[in-house]
């Protein structure tokens, strides 16, 4: 059964990393955003969003994550992805996030 | 033989209830011996289907009904409800330029499963709406 959505975060050097784990919908999606409004309060303005750990997302779930950069773009900040699923990569295109986010394969990539 | 399986599901509105429907269709996918790739394209398919239907078709329908039809060629999952229905040509196109700023930043169900099936047909009237997508899985 796919899991129910649960998220960790570190910063690392200036970036906060975000790992999700399960289905990125209406109340994940909020859990990002949350998470990423505390740090970005602080002046965080890079984000990795780590989902190794997502398999199925919603559109409902990625809106959260469009509010997410348009954020960021307020600020000069960047919205970075590490280990998307490739369905989830598809829809990510699909939707046009590629024209503000970047794919990483990990935290290190990000200067 | 060429293997034919049939799941039908009524999903009542409960939250998240979306995942039964993507559990059957990964049961059956593995059966097939369908590829993770086309079985998250599936996934995405089918989870915008059952959400788009259940918050559009109104309070009064309690049940979405959800078939799928899969060979190790081709899904068909036909989406129906029973609401109140709406025209499809009333239903703007997203983009992601026009949703930064906005504050809708949904409604990119219909978009996504046009862009991911390789078939897609609306029939939505005063007794309900009907959703039919095929996608090649081979």
């Amino acid at each position: 059964m796919i899991n129910d959505f649960n998220l960790t975060s570190t910063t690392e050097n200036d970036v906060l990393v975000i790992t999700t784990e399960g289905y990125i919908n209406n109340a994940g999606g909020e859990k990002i955003a949350q998470e990423f409004e505390s740090h970005f309060e602080n002046g965080v303005t890079k984000l990795l969003i780590n989902m190794e750990g997502s398999k199925v997302v919603n559109s409902i779930g990625i809106s959260f994550l469009i509010e997410i950069i348009e954020k960021l773009n307020e600020k000069g900040g960047v919205l970075y992805f590490s280990n998307l699923d490739p369905a989830v990569d598809k829809t990510f295109t699909i939707m046009g996030l590629f024209q503000f986010a970047k794919k990483v394969a990990s935290v290190e990539e990000i200067k | 033989m060429d293997q034919h399986i049939k799941l039908e599901v009524k999903l009542p509105k409960v939250h998240d209830i979306e995942l039964v429907a993507l559990e059957g269709l990964e049961l059956m996918g593995h059966h097939l011996g369908i590829t993770e790739e086309k079985i998250g394209e599936a996934r995405i398919l089918v989870t915008e289907g059952v959400i788009n239907a259940l918050e559009h078709s109104g309070n009064d329908v309690p049940y979405v009904n959800v078939d799928f039809t899969m060979t190790k060629e081709k899904l068909i999952i036909l989406i129906t409800d029973f609401g109140k229905g709406f025209v499809p040509g009333d239903v703007a196109e997203p983009n992601i330029m026009s949703k930064l700023g906005s504050d809708n930043k949904r409604g990119w169900g219909i978009k996504l499963m046009k862009s991911l099936s390789d078939g897609f047909e609306i029939d939505s009237g005063e007794s309900g709406t009907k959703i039919t997508i095929t996608k090649n899985i081979a």
